[in-house]
């Protein structure tokens, strides 16, 4: 049976041949979960260069830990989700900052259910990204990240405005197909 | 949040009421996710796994921290008597600290380089900047220089610019303490639009 190439491996597969010592579905799963990880450790930790040693530190974990993960328990992503979120974890705790007083009144700021359901959010969205097009990732990104209207990120990158909405609707089509289990 | 775009703006009227609702709740979910940050240059390629089953860490360690980075570079220059000059660009500029900055999807192809002076008397950290590949913008709009403080990216304005390609020796100037600073950052400002896309970053 001919090898599948790494990038066309669902997570689950790439975390398997990185525990066999393939480097190279240890990078796409690099590439494509990168992001994603600075992203979480940022949410975390609030500290950029923390965040970047929480990516350094996941990535090493995922390398190391690779043979434990058991696909029949389930698919890759949150397998590496609480490998990423034991990491930040521990960054976190290495670091942490002396207690400050205790605050007067209850914080409006979520709490930690609500946390962790946003943030496994971000990690699927930020995940599913990188698995769109070049061209579609940017328009998403101008238009929601941005704050440039459809018309501005056409001007912006010099496109019609017609191919701008084309993009975009097509970028979400293919979001909403990435993201099936979270839309249920 | 009110800088989502509008949903309807993004997709038309004109897809059918299930695919609607399901582009809907993507689009929500990208609302509430946020964006996915710039990863620095260093951390965007893996390099040498195998390291890391010795429980060394396989990626660049980049983290001094801008502010020891900084200090050391301070202390150097106080070392050499303030001998490291820019009066290679015809006026004085005591260079303590270099900057590299890339540009993030607004701007993919632009990258800068801030040089970070040395701190005079009265407080002011003297900034040059070389700038590579920004956009021309149209009259009324400019770029504004950011330091970035944890999660705030604009904590505190440098100043503001044009810049057209390629343009080097741009002079702002960071009049507080760069304690806490983790980073810069340069936007494009619109009068008006009430929107701030950053177009580089460190």
């Amino acid at each position: 049976m001919p090898a599948v190439a790494a990038d066309e491996c669902t997570d689950g597969e790439l975390i398997s041949r990185s525990a066999e010592g393939d480097r190279d579905a240890f990078e796409v799963l690099y590439r494509r979960y990168s992001r994603p990880v600075f992203g979480l450790a940022l949410r975390r930790l609030g500290d950029r260069g923390r965040a970047e040693d929480a990516v350094q530190e996941t990535f090493a974990s995922i390398w190391r830990a690779a043979r434990s993960y058991k696909p029949e328990r389930g698919p890759g992503a949150p397998w590496l989700y609480a490998v990423a979120r034991n990491a930040i974890t521990d960054r976190g705790r290495a670091r942490a900052e002396p207690p400050t007083e205790v605050p007067e009144q209850a914080s409006s700021e979520p709490g930690p259910p609500e946390r962790a359901e946003s943030s496994w959010t971000a990690w699927r969205v930020h995940r599913a990204l990188e698995e769109l097009s070049s061209n579609e990732r940017t328009v998403i990104e101008l238009a929601y990240w941005s704050g440039l209207s459809q018309s501005e990120i056409a001007e912006f990158l010099n496109i019609p405005l017609g191919t701008v909405k084309t993009r975009t609707r097509a970028a979400l089509q293919r979001l909403s197909g990435l993201l099936e289990e979270e839309l249920g | 949040m009110s800088d989502a775009p509008d949903f309807r703006e993004l997709v038309g009227e004109d897809l059918p009421p299930e695919e609607a609702e399901r582009l809907q709740r993507v689009h929500e979910m990208l609302v509430a996710a946020g964006p996915p940050p710039e990863l620095p240059p260093h951390l965007q390629e893996p390099v040498e796994p195998e390291k890391a089953r010795d429980n060394v860490s396989f990626l660049p360690r980049r983290r001094t921290g801008l502010l020891l980075g900084l200090a050391a570079a301070i202390a150097l220059t106080a070392f050499l008597g303030g001998f490291i000059s820019g009066e290679r660009h015809g006026s004085p500029f005591n260079e303590v600290a270099q900057v590299p900055m890339h540009g993030t999807t607004a701007a993919s192809n632009a990258s800068a380089v801030l040089y970070v002076g040395k701190r005079d008397s009265a407080g002011n950290w003297p900034l040059k900047v070389d700038v590579k590949n920004l956009a021309k913008l149209p009259k009324g709009e400019y770029y504004e220089m950011f330091i970035s403080r944890g999660a705030n990216a604009r904590a505190a304005s440098c100043g503001t610019f044009r810049a057209a390609g390629t343009t080097e020796g741009l002079r702002l100037n960071a009049p507080f303490s760069l304690r806490g600073v983790t980073g810069w950052v340069v936007t494009l400002e619109r009068p008006g639009s009430g929107r701030h896309p950053v177009v580089l970053t460190t």
